[in-house]
């Protein structure tokens, strides 16, 4: 069984006056309610370019309904008027400033839950890594 | 201008090396190099009714804008969860605007564009009715 654990420290001294933030929580992956870890993930680094195809495809929903999920997505971009357009069930879930990374779960066997990214200022990169309880591969063309 | 940085750590065995992504981020205003300014503070809340509510209402943030919502299901117990959505109404099992999955101790940090609009609230609902805690807290230009 593997072991995937994920940590966050969030954190500030000046955002709220006389009240330091300090936010640190930490999680392990696992199987729907269960006890057994996630076994599956895919990896891997994006170029998406502005215009035509305006949104792309990260991440097709070919999961099982509502099992674990879990999606780290980072706009590894450098330049400050890069950032990336984060699209889910299409509808624009947020933006990913250059250095920005997401971390959330994902409901992947709704066939409408795809993730789309698209690139805003110019030619962002971005790495991503999926953590699955279940991933059917596509059917190939004959 | 504040600064506010999150950091990131996953760690894992799944394939065969080590799998170690470690990132540090500072929230900045959309397309720009200053930091944001403004939050909610740090919430909690304790359901114990499945009733799906609206965590975070579309009109708390400004359309367009570079906004980020954590969220935490602070208990333990992994056969509990609150479901997570981008929704008008409710969210339940299957639903298309269904986000994932908070199970106990769960955390998520996403970017989140308030546009004005009904189908950007957050929205989570209980699994259960037995007792089940979630801290959230806003970050917004």
């Amino acid at each position: 069984m593997a072991t995937t654990t994920a940590t966050v420290s969030i954190s500030s001294s000046d955002l709220q006056p006389g009240n330091r933030l300090s936010i640190n929580a930490s999680s392990r992956l696992m199987k729907t309610g269960l006890t057994t870890g996630l076994e599956l993930m895919e990896m891997g680094n994006a170029s998406i370019q502005v215009g035509s195809p305006t949104e792309h495809s990260l991440a097709e929903a070919l999961g099982t309904a509502d099992s674990a999920n879990w999606v780290y997505i980072c706009n590894t971009s450098t330049d400050d008027t890069y950032n990336t357009e984060i699209v889910i069930n299409e509808t624009v879930l947020g933006y990913l400033n250059a250095g920005e990374w997401l971390w959330m779960p994902w409901n992947n066997g709704d066939t409408a839950a795809e993730i789309e990214v698209q690139a805003i200022g110019g030619t962002n990169t971005l790495e991503y890594a999926i953590f699955k309880s279940a991933w059917t591969l596509p059917t190939a063309t004959a | 201008m504040a600064t506010t940085t999150a950091s990131i750590n996953i760690g894992s065995d799944i394939m065969s090396y080590p799998i170690n992504i470690n990132k540090t981020m500072t929230m900045k205003k959309l397309a720009s190099c200053h930091g944001i300014e403004e939050t909610s503070g740090l919430s909690n809340k304790k359901f114990s009714a499945t009733t799906a509510v609206i965590l975070v209402l579309n009109t708390e943030g400004t359309a367009g804008k570079a906004s980020k919502v954590y969220m935490r299901n602070t208990g333990a117990d992994k056969a509990n969860f609150f479901y997570v959505s981008l929704n008008a109404s409710a969210a339940a099992a299957d639903t298309t605007e269904t986000i994932g999955r908070l199970h106990g101790g769960d955390w998520m940090l996403i970017p989140w564009a308030a546009t004005a609009n009904a189908s950007h609230n957050i929205v989570v609902a209980p699994n259960t009715a037995e007792p089940m805690t979630i801290e959230w807290m806003v970050f917004q230009e």
